[in-house]
Formats: C-alpha cells, sequence, structure tokens
C-alpha cells in the first residue's frame, strides 16, 4: 500500500510538468501581450522591448519555460508580470476559499446524490423515481451560473440579505491576511449559496449514475441472499448494497473534482469570492504567465492528488482490491 | 368659549414650534459629520497595481488619490484649490510656476513633505528610466528647482495652459511619494502593493492590498486638514459583476460602487429608491475609430505608411461613420437613452466642448451616394471588420448595432470579438484591423488626449498621418488666452468632425452609486474619487 501510494505521488511530477508544460505553450500562443497592459498608457515600442527583456519575455518559449522550472525547484513561484506580487503568496491566500469550497459542494452533491439515487432505485418506476430521476435531468441541465443568479435573487436579495451575496468569512484560525472577517457562522453564511451553485449540477450526475448502480447491485445474488437470511433491510441497502454500489460513483467523482474547479471559476466570479478561480481567470485574462502557471501547477496537483485519495477509498468500500 | 380659543391656538402653536426645533435639531445633527466607522466600497476591476507614477487603471488611481496628496486639487466647477501647496504664483510670461508649501504636511512614515520632495517626484515621472504613464504631460516642464525649504519652482519650456490642470487631475494628478520609501524599495515591492513601500501624503494610509481579495486604508490621524478624514477605514473589494454588486448593495454589503454598470441603473433605481445615483455629462467619449494607414513595409509600428485600402479613403469614412452610423439609434439601444449622442472629439462633460454632432446627420441614402462615388455599390460590396473587446457588454450591443446600420447601406461589418489584451496588443502594436468600438481615456481637456492622438503617439490607433492634428494640440496647449483657446478648440472639432481621424459615436456614461447613509462625497466623474470627507450617517 504504502509502495503503492508512493509510486503514485512520483507520477504526479510527470503528469504537472506536463499539464504545466502545454499551459505555457498555449498561453504564449494565445494574442495578447501582458507588456501592453503593464505599459498602458505609457507604452512605447522601446519601452516594451526593454520590460520584454527585463522579464526574459524575448527568450525563445523552451527557455523560458526551463526558467520557470528552475525556480520552481527553487521553491521560486515567480512574480507576477503585472502586479510584481509573489505569485506563491497570493496561490496560498486564495487556495484555502477554492478547497472548502469544492470540498463542500462535493458534499452538496452527495448529500443530495445517495438520498435520491437509493430512493430511485428501491421505488424503480414509481413517482419517487420519476422525481428523482427528472429533477437530476434539470441539475444536469442548468448552469452554475444561472443557479447562482437565482439563488442570489431569492437569498440575497428576495428575502432581504438573508445570506450575503459576494465576498468572504475565513473559518476561526484560517486567516492568510492581516484584515480578515472571521467567523464560523459567517463563513458558513458565504459558502452555502456557492456550494449550492456548484454542487446542484454534480448532484445531477451523481444521482443518475448510482441509481443505475444500485439497480444493478440490488438484483445481485448477494443482495437476495442477505434478505432470505432475514438481514434487515436499511442493512441490505446501506451495508451490502450501496457500498458496493459507490465504486463507480466514487471513481466518477474523482473525476469531477477537474468539472468543481472549471466551475468554481464561474461560481467565484459570480459571489465575487477571493479564491483561485478568480486567480486564474484574472490571470488568464491579463496575460500574466506567472500567474497562470501557478494556476495551472496547484489545480493539477489538486486533481492528481484527489484522484489519488479516490483510488484509495476503494479498498474501504471493497476490502477484496488491494494495492500491492 | 372666547378663553378656550386662545389656550388652544397657544398649544398648537407651542406643538408647532416644538415639532419645528426638534426638527431643526434633527435636520442639524444629521449633517454634522460623524466620525468613526468603516466604509465598504465596490470597485467593478482589478487594481492592477501600487505605483501610482506608473500603473495604469483607474481603479489605481481612485486609491492614488486617497493615499497620496499633491501640490493642488480641482473642484467639480473647475477651481483649482490647494493641497500640499498653500498658494501659487504664475510668472506673467506664463513659464515660472512658483508653489509655497504648507509646513504640516507629512508623510505615511512621518517624514516632511517639502520643495524637494516636489522636486524628486517630478523628477521621477520625467525621467524615461521610470516609465511614467504621466511623462507624455511632463513635456513642457523644463526643470525644477528648489528656492527654500517650502518654495518650490516648477520652469517651463513654453507657455502650457493647463499646467494646472495637470497638476490637479491629470489622470491623478502630481501625487508625492516620500523619497525616503520610494528610494528604500523597489518599483516592484511598491507595485506589488508593499505598505512600507507605497507612502503618501494623503487622508489614508495603505495597511494591506491583496490582489483580487481586498485594499485596505486606514485614517491617517496626522493628515494635515484638520478634523479630517472621519472615517476609520475603507475596504475596498473587487466585485465584477453588476447582478452581484447589485445584490450586495440591496442586502447592505457594500455602501458605495465607484464605478456601476450604466444598463443596469435603472435596475438599481427600482429595486434601491433611495440611493444616491451620480453622474454628470459624459467625459469619456465611445469610438468607433478606423485605421487609416498601415505599415507600406508589413513591419507594425513602421514609419513608412501605405494608405488604408478601405478608410483611407475620406469619401468611405464619411459614408460610413458619418452619414451612415445613427448615433441616436445606438444610443437608445447600446444606453437606454443614457448617455448623448456625439461626435466631436471633446466629449460632452469635456472643457471647451462643442457640439459638432450636426455635421453628420444619420443619412443612409448620403451614405450610398459616397460609397458609389467611391467605387462601393452592388457589384463591388465593401466589407470590413469591426473589432471590440469583452470588457464592457455595452461595446457588444453597439458593433451588433452598427453591423445592422451598416447592413443599411449595403456594407457588410464582420464583428470580431476579442479580449481586451488581445485589442491592445492589436490596436496599440498596429495590428490588423479597420474599425473598432470602445471607450477610451477619460477627459478633463482635450489636451490630455495628445497621447490617444498625435501623429508621433504610440496609441494614435487609426495610424493618420495628418500633422494639422498635431497643429491643433500644440496651438490649444500654448494659447494663454482663454477665448483664443476656445476659438481653437472649436476650429479643432470642426476639423476632427471633418476629417474623421477620430469617430466619436457618444459619450460614454460614469456612474457612481452610493447608499443613503454615505454623506459627504463630492462626485468628480473618473477624474477623482475622495474619500475624506465621507463620512456614516448610520
Amino acid at each position: 500500500m504504502r509502495s503503492y501510494v508512493l509510486k503514485r505521488l512520483l507520477q504526479i511530477v510527470p503528469t504537472v510538468l506536463m499539464i504545466t508544460l502545454v499551459v505555457f505553450v498555449m498561453m504564449q500562443s494565445v494574442p495578447g501581450d501582458p507588456v501592453v497592459v503593464l505599459l498602458g498608457d505609457a507604452y512605447t515600442e522601446e519601452d516594451a522591448i526593454k520590460v520584454r527583456e527585463e522579464y526574459g519575455l524575448n527568450k525563445p518559449i523552451v527557455v523560458q519555460y526551463s526558467i520557470w522550472l528552475g525556480k520552481l525547484v527553487r521553491g521560486d513561484w515567480g512574480i507576477s508580470i503585472l502586479s510584481g506580487r509573489p505569485v506563491l503568496h497570493d496561490v496560498l491566500v486564495r487556495l484555502p476559499v477554492t478547497l472548502e469550497l469544492i470540498v463542500l459542494s462535493m458534499g452538496v452533491a452527495l448529500a443530495i446524490a445517495i438520498p435520491a439515487a437509493i430512493i430511485g432505485a428501491l421505488r424503480q418506476n414509481t413517482w419517487a423515481d420519476y422525481t428523482a430521476t427528472t429533477t437530476a435531468m434539470i441539475g444536469v441541465s442548468i448552469p452554475e451560473f444561472f443557479i447562482g443568479v437565482l439563488l442570489l435573487l431569492v437569498f440575497s436579495i428576495g428575502l432581504g440579505g438573508l445570506l450575503p451575496s459576494s465576498g468572504w468569512v475565513y473559518l476561526p484560525g484560517t486567516c492568510p491576511m492581516m484584515v480578515c472577517g472571521v467567523s464560523l457562522w459567517g463563513n458558513l453564511q458565504h459558502v452555502l449559496m456557492p456550494a449550492l451553485a456548484l454542487g446542484v449540477g454534480r448532484a445531477a450526475i451523481l444521482t443518475r449514475l448510482l441509481r443505475a448502480s444500485m439497480l444493478e447491485v440490488i438484483r445481485t445474488e448477494y443482495v437476495t441472499t442477505a434478505r432470505a437470511k432475514g438481514v434487515g433491510e436499511r442493512s441490505v441497502v446501506f451495508k451490502h448494497a450501496l457500498k458496493n454500489a459507490l465504486i463507480p460513483t466514487v471513481t466518477v467523482m474523482g473525476l469531477q473534482v477537474g468539472f468543481l474547479i472549471g466551475g468554481a471559476i464561474v461560481v467565484e466570479t459570480l459571489f465575487a469570492m477571493p479564491g483561485l478561480g478568480t486567480f486564474g481567470i484574472d490571470a488568464i485574462i491579463a496575460r500574466d504567465y506567472q500567474q497562470v502557471q501557478g494556476f495551472a501547477l496547484i489545480t493539477a496537483v489538486a486533481f492528481v492528488v484527489m484522484n489519488l485519495i479516490v483510488d484509495l477509498t476503494y479498498t474501504f468500500l471493497d476490502p477484496r482490491i488491494r494495492y500491492a | 368659549m372666547s378663553r378656550k380659543r386662545p389656550s388652544l391656538a397657544l398649544t398648537l402653536g407651542s406643538i408647532a414650534l416644538l415639532s419645528l426645533t426638534l426638527l431643526v435639531a434633527d435636520l442639524s445633527a444629521a449633517q454634522t459629520p460623524k466620525r468613526g466607522g468603516t466604509l465598504r466600497v465596490a470597485y467593478g476591476n482589478e487594481i492592477l497595481g501600487l505605483d501610482f507614477h506608473t500603473v495604469p487603471g483607474y481603479e489605481m488611481i481612485w486609491v492614488a488619490t486617497n493615499v497620496g496628496c499633491g501640490l493642488i486639487s480641482i473642484t467639480p466647477d473647475g477651481k483649482f484649490v490647494p493641497d500640499a501647496a498653500e498658494s501659487w504664483q504664475i510668472s506673467p510670461d506664463a513659464l515660472l510656476y512658483t508653489f509655497k508649501l504648507k509646513k504640516n504636511v507629512l508623510f505615511h512614515d512621518g517624514t516632511q513633505v517639502d520643495a524637494a520632495v516636489v522636486k524628486f517626484n517630478i523628477d521621477r515621472i520625467m525621467d524615461p528610466a521610470t516609465r511614467s504613464s504621466m511623462r507624455t504631460f511632463y513635456e513642457a516642464v523644463h526643470s525644477v528647482e528648489v528656492l527654500d525649504p517650502y518654495t518650490v519652482q516648477i520652469r517651463l519650456k513654453h507657455p502650457y495652459a493647463f499646467m494646472m490642470h495637470m497638476l490637479a487631475a491629470y489622470r491623478m494628478g502630481l501625487v508625492l511619494y516620500s523619497p525616503a520609501a520610494t528610494q528604500k524599495y523597489t518599483a516592484e515591492e511598491r507595485r506589488a502593493g508593499k505598505p512600507e513601500a507605497v507612502v503618501g501624503c494623503g487622508p489614508f494610509r495603505l495597511v494591506e492590498w491583496v490582489k483580487g481579495v481586498h485594499l485596505v486604508m486606514d485614517r491617517f490621524d496626522k493628515y494635515f486638514e484638520p478634523g479630517v478624514p472621519y472615517l476609520d477605514r475603507v475596504v475596498i473589494r473587487v466585485i465584477k459583476d453588476p447582478v452581484t454588486q447589485m445584490a450586495a448593495f440591496k442586502a447592505g454589503e457594500i455602501d458605495f460602487i465607484a464605478d456601476f454598470s450604466a444598463d443596469h441603473v435603472d435596475i438599481l433605481r427600482a429595486q434601491n429608491p433611495r440611493a444616491q445615483i451620480m453622474t454628470g455629462k459624459e467625459t469619456t467619449p465611445m469610438v468607433a475609430m478606423m485605421k487609416v494607414t498601415v505599415p507600406a513595409d508589413g513591419k507594425p509600428m513602421s514609419k513608412d505608411r501605405a494608405p488604408h485600402p478601405i478608410f483611407n479613403d475620406l469619401r468611405v469614412r464619411k459614408a460610413v461613420a458619418c452619414y451612415g452610423i445613427d448615433r441616436k439609434e445606438i444610443v437608445k439601444i447600446a444606453f437606454k437613452g443614457h448617455a448623448t449622442p456625439w461626435l466631436g472629439i471633446i466629449p460632452p462633460g469635456t472643457l471647451d466642448t462643442v457640439d459638432v454632432t450636426p455635421m453628420c446627420p444619420y443619412d443612409p441614402a448620403r451614405a450610398k451616394t459616397l460609397l458609389a462615388e467611391a467605387g462601393y455599390g452592388p457589384q463591388k460590396p465593401l466589407t470590413f471588420e469591426l473589432l471590440t473587446n469583452t470588457e464592457k457588454s455595452v461595446f457588444n450591443v453597439i458593433v451588433t448595432v452598427i453591423k445592422e446600420q451598416m447592413a443599411r447601406i449595403g456594407v457588410t461589418a464582420n464583428i470580431r470579438l476579442v479580449d481586451k489584451p488581445s485589442w491592445l496588443t492589436t490596436t496599440t502594436q498596429d495590428g490588423p484591423f479597420d474599425m473598432y468600438v470602445e471607450d477610451l481615456a477619460s477627459l478633463l481637456t482635450v489636451d490630455q488626449n495628445t497621447y490617444l492622438s498625435t501623429t508621433t503617439a504610440a496609441w494614435n490607433h487609426s495610424r493618420h498621418t495628418d500633422p494639422k492634428v498635431d497643429e491643433y494640440y500644440t496651438r490649444y496647449a500654448r494659447e494663454m488666452d482663454q477665448a483664443k483657446r476656445k476659438a481653437i478648440a472649436r476650429e479643432f472639432q470642426e476639423f476632427s468632425a471633418d476629417k474623421l481621424y477620430w469617430n466619436t459615436i457618444s459619450g460614454s456614461p460614469f456612474y457612481q452609486i452610493a447608499q443613503p447613509w454615505m454623506k459627504g462625497y463630492v462626485y468628480q466623474a473618473e477624474f477623482k474619487v475622495h474619500y475624506k470627507k465621507v463620512w456614516l450617517d448610520k
């Protein structure tokens, strides 16, 4: 098990390097010059040439990437071309917000998907099943930003500011800056709508998948045997059926992390949250290459690590699975 | 009965008097500024950096004018008022500007603002190595001399009618940095917003800037104007989406929106009948700029220019941009009527503006005739590319309306929508485009526009090569007689409308929104966003 985890962790290195290389090349290929943005009204061709030299932007892409990589190995994530701010510092400030959003969104998705799928599977072709599957279809079809706007209209505007529409309050002990709003209750209020907006779509996907798995599992012989032995229905469903039905769902959950990171960009922008999503999109729009690299690096690592965690949960769900 | 009447009248009179007294007392109490509190501000765009002399963007300027102080400032009606300077003198030949400084002005690091500080800052801006966006405005400055510790003299090479305007409000005006902090820290640290590096002499000192999260400023207790600022703290957050801005405003999460989308003003007003909605005559032009020359050798920015295949022909420019564009319709659809249809190079709210819009009445028939004269028609239809960017949704609406209007005169406009950096790169680096729609810099005077439209300016996006434009700018800037200057401005606007190197289609409206409890704020369009006299009545 330990060697498996170590092997998987080592596999992260080439994966992440490949991702950052592709992102680096793509960013350089996209039209738009950060030097023009940096110089703004003061732009002259002569100054632009000097700035490109200062930041090494006149060097071939491979050389630029090698320099970035060399610094990364020494723990230096670089400096934002536009703001002059250290990239690692800004990434670390934003990371907890997005991590919390993603974890809670997944929590929302599971909290909706598991009961809906169980009900749908156990009462197949009844009104309860139709309701669950129809709701899932609607959930899949509505984009995050639309759900977000609806939530804003209802909870922030309609109900007289019941939930805050924007910003962030940190959990006690997690403030990464000099000035922060810090409160557990405030944090929950701020994260609730974004987590719902992001989680509902994922819930719909997971419901459909889990319902299908459950339908398959409850017709297997070992479930029939368990029932014949007189095992209680609750135990049959949760201990025998659900645990086995969860394996494909957990696999998809790992893949959904990528979608959640993408969705976080939209949701964080809508709710003006200081997370990695807004950091990434601002960096891409501004052509701030160093920040884009930082964003690509952290999201790639997060995606690979989350999938590793998913793989490790298989052993919990099915003890027959062993990693040598 | 006769005895009761005076008694009743007396009672009612007393009640009325008491009510009136209480009302007056209440009103006067309501108008007495209260100290303390935190002002929560929303910006629609990110602050790009905090080196005030070099970083572009209004959001930075609106921080600079609160953290920094300058020599003078300007009121909404155009009067110059002292800031760190207590008085000033202009020599009869308009070549010497002498400023006497106040003796109680301190930087946030405790160092004194004196004549040497002013010289240090102007020299820094004028130094090409600084790459200051303000440098172009100091072209007339010959030198700065320290006459005594509190007297500084700026010597000009030639008269410059807008020297005071420039020092007061071109971009942010002259903002003074502490030389001690400037020399100690790098430009990168200042740009990054390191509080120790960003040391000004304004009413608020920088506490923290975390890009994308917030900017926090606290009251500077040793600010030289007694009694102000009233606020303890200002917290600025970036909320890009207007719907989220509205939700946060409605919920009372923010007190002030520094730049609100014109498209959403009516909805916000309906949702918040007591909101203070501030606007004025537009000082920013919305333009449909046409490229008139291209590099003859194919190398961008080449001085060897060739005519643009479409818009170098004045007849085509007039057909398309003068008679073919219905400015009123654009304003009606894109701005829901909240803008002024305009043609002149000087926007409606800018000094010495003249309405030359009647020179270009919407006349599709005349447009078609001109196009036919230029050789375009059903046999050889005119097609051009209409570029815009995603920064503001209104650009997209405007290009769509223009496309429709072009179709009415038999012209095809192909829309190309790109993001802001791509647009900047294409237009500023002489890339290929035919026409673009954008709103450009907010102008206190059209003199500020030199860096956008003289023949040698990098931002001369039309790449016209007409020296008459440069002559107009020079004559206007050097004419010290106000009446003569006005006459030059009129002549220039008529010339510009005739040649259409610069094609304005309307003003670009600017809105600021404040909660009813935010008091003491004075609207000055994009030029000044000052919080020093703001207080919260709650």
